[in-house]
């Protein structure tokens, strides 16, 4: 392994362990002291982190990858992603369904995990820009739909291990990966949120309650409020990769070969 | 119009406040405060129904607040009325102290949301564009492009979509949009690469290497120590380890982003300058960031906190707290200013 792969990987595996050790803090350290104030800055303190993660890896990723070509074919298929957003309301769907997924997931799987990071974190960070939705949430939101994109490169390997490449296999493991993550999306965003949402007995979180005893708060607080909107992602996920994966890779196909023309390093990446 | 980092300024300054208190007295008058500027810089903007739809928000927010915690924690004496404990995950007495709590959580959410409605309201995205630090510029020209491109592309949508239900296309199942969606993904990419190539011929050819380990192991470095700072702070370890950590992590974050960013050539073609009077409101907004932390570290505004439990009782309020309330008529004080 050289040593750019190794700081990629130390960079990963350090951004992926902060990263969710700030999201479950909530768990695993119930110390917080003082119930009201420790319980506000939660939220804010898992967004600075999460924050901080975040400019870690579109540091490493925008050093490594992006020269012209990249910066151009990225902002345009953000833009377009970032468009789809909008098509919410116009696409027939269920509360929760979003298109946005797909692209991010395609890209990861066609690209590699940079480009399925950046792809996921600058989609929320462009729509963000445009419907005026910046706000604490977004870093959390936007790292983890980068995690959407940079976690496609696993169902690259096993295409790639079990010899699925255009065959049925391939797009029922995309469908099966966007719905896995329809579900976990709503989870882990829920995350940023929940502490905050109050304290005391019941399904919120309590400082004072073990590591398990908060979970199974969070389980019944999942399934209370989020669970119907998270299915319909998922099953949104499932539907659109199964019906439109197939004609948007052949053109990511087509637009790859022309990418690599004169820059076989950014695509190996 | 203000200058963005003022604007940032004010932000950071409103977040520790609303962040800082659950006294909804304070958070009452911040709020009535928020709704004045907002309304303010919204008929600027020509945007009406600003206040309306906020104010939904926050009623919704503070509805559900109080439904859930009141639904969830059984907490508190006055107990209003009972649900049979059979019943799954409600069962249980439902106190007036839990509803309250809820209704504080609901306006501190409600006031954040609002808060940043506000910026989003106050600065124009190429403001916020500029923000972006320096050492991120293909980040930031990302951005641009993207934001740039946003327009054409939905215009281009409306059209491949017009032209799709004129050849009969009904647009009622998801299956409908797969020819809207490869038209617009190919034309957009073609544009893609001619934007490219006019980058290219414009001297932006070069792959942009700002990586060097150094910089990436103290990015790494600073967020570990501010991570292990606010750790510590929750076992309550003593507060001077934490602020160390965070200076540390912080300054140690600001200063790689500092010397990599003098190291991208960029140029400007209009630049955001300082005014008088943005001096003059960042000055005050710093003088009312030292003043809070030190009542705070002090311990001069025992009002912030608020709690209804074990038995509801009205918040107390000091005039030095309410005069803390008044951050969002800072950007007001100045008659035209924005």
């Amino acid at each position: 392994m050289n040593k750019n792969r190794l700081l990629r990987l130390g960079t990963d595996l350090f951004v992926i362990c902060l990263g969710m050790l700030s999201l479950i803090s909530p768990f695993i350290f119930p110390q917080a002291s003082t119930l009201n104030n420790q319980a506000a800055t939660f939220p804010i303190m898992i967004s600075l982190i999460i924050l901080l993660c975040l400019l870690i890896v579109i540091f490493e990723a925008q050093s490594s990858l992006l020269d012209s070509k990249m910066i151009a074919f990225l902002a345009v298929l953000t833009a377009i992603n970032a468009g789809l957003r909008f098509l919410e309301n116009a696409i027939p769907g269920p509360g929760g369904f979003s298109p946005t997924f797909f692209l991010i997931i395609l890209s990861g799987y066609y690209f590699g995990s940079r480009i399925g990071f950046l792809m996921g974190a600058m989609t929320l960070l462009i729509s963000a820009l445009i419907t005026g939705g910046i706000g604490p949430w977004l870093p959390g939101q936007m790292i983890t739909a980068g995690w959407v994109g940079q976690s496609a490169v696993l169902v690259t390997f096993l295409v790639n291990k079990f010899a699925l490449r255009d065959k049925p296999g391939e797009i029922i493991l995309l469908s099966a990966f966007g719905a896995l993550w329809g579900m976990l999306y709503g989870v882990i965003i829920n995350l940023w949120f929940w502490p905050f949402l109050g304290a005391g007995v019941g399904q919120t979180f309590t400082q004072t309650a073990s590591a398990l005893e908060n979970l199974q708060r969070y389980v019944v607080y999942y399934l209370a409020t989020s669970l119907v909107w998270d299915i319909s992602r998922a099953a949104g996920n499932t539907l659109i990769i199964s019906l439109m994966a197939k004609p948007v890779l052949k053109i990511l196909h087509r637009f790859k070969r022309r990418l690599s023309f004169q820059n076989q390093e950014v695509i190996r990446r | 119009m203000m200058n963005a980092f003022v604007w940032t300024l004010w932000l950071l300054a409103g977040l520790i406040f609303l962040l800082s208190t659950r006294n909804p007295i304070y958070l009452i008058i911040t709020l009535a405060g928020l709704f004045i500027l907002g309304n303010r810089l919204a008929k600027a903007k020509h945007i009406s129904a600003w206040v309306r739809s906020n104010l939904r928000f926050l009623l919704t927010m503070l509805l559900l607040s109080t439904l859930i915690n009141g639904l969830f924690s059984h907490a508190g004496e006055t107990v209003l009325f009972t649900i049979p404990p059979s019943w799954p995950l409600i069962g249980g007495n439902i106190t007036l102290e839990s509803l309250a709590y809820g209704a504080v959580n609901g306006l501190v959410i409600g006031a954040l949301y609002i808060l940043f409605n506000i910026i989003n309201l106050a600065l124009s995205i190429k403001q916020i564009t500029r923000l972006i630090p320096r050492a991120f510029h293909p980040i930031a020209m990302m951005v641009t492009i993207a934001l740039t491109f946003f327009p054409s592309i939905q215009r281009r949508a409306r059209e491949i979509k017009e032209a799709q239900m004129i050849r009969g296309n009904p647009m009622k199942k998801i299956s409908d949009w797969l020819p809207i969606l490869i038209p617009l993904l190919v034309t957009s990419l073609e544009n893609a690469f001619l934007l490219a190539e006019s980058m290219t011929a414009r001297g932006f050819h070069k792959q942009v290497d700002l990586r060097t380990p150094r910089n990436l192991i103290s990015l790494i470095l600073g967020a570990f120590a501010v991570f292990s700072g606010w750790i510590l702070q929750l076992y309550r370890y003593p507060a001077w380890i934490t602020i160390v950590l965070y200076l540390i992590g912080g300054g140690l974050i600001l200063l790689t982003l500092i010397l990599i960013g003098k190291q991208t050539k960029i140029t400007r073609y209009h630049h955001e300058g300082w005014t008088r009077l943005d001096i003059l409101m960042s000055s005050v907004i710093l003088v009312y960031l030292i003043s809070f932390a030190y009542v705070s570290l002090a311990d001069r505004l025992s009002t912030l906190s608020y709690s209804p439990y074990p038995y509801i009782s009205i918040p107390v309020v000091q005039t030095l707290g309410v005069l803390f309330c008044l951050l969002p008529v800072f950007p007001m004080v100045l008659p035209r200013y924005d």
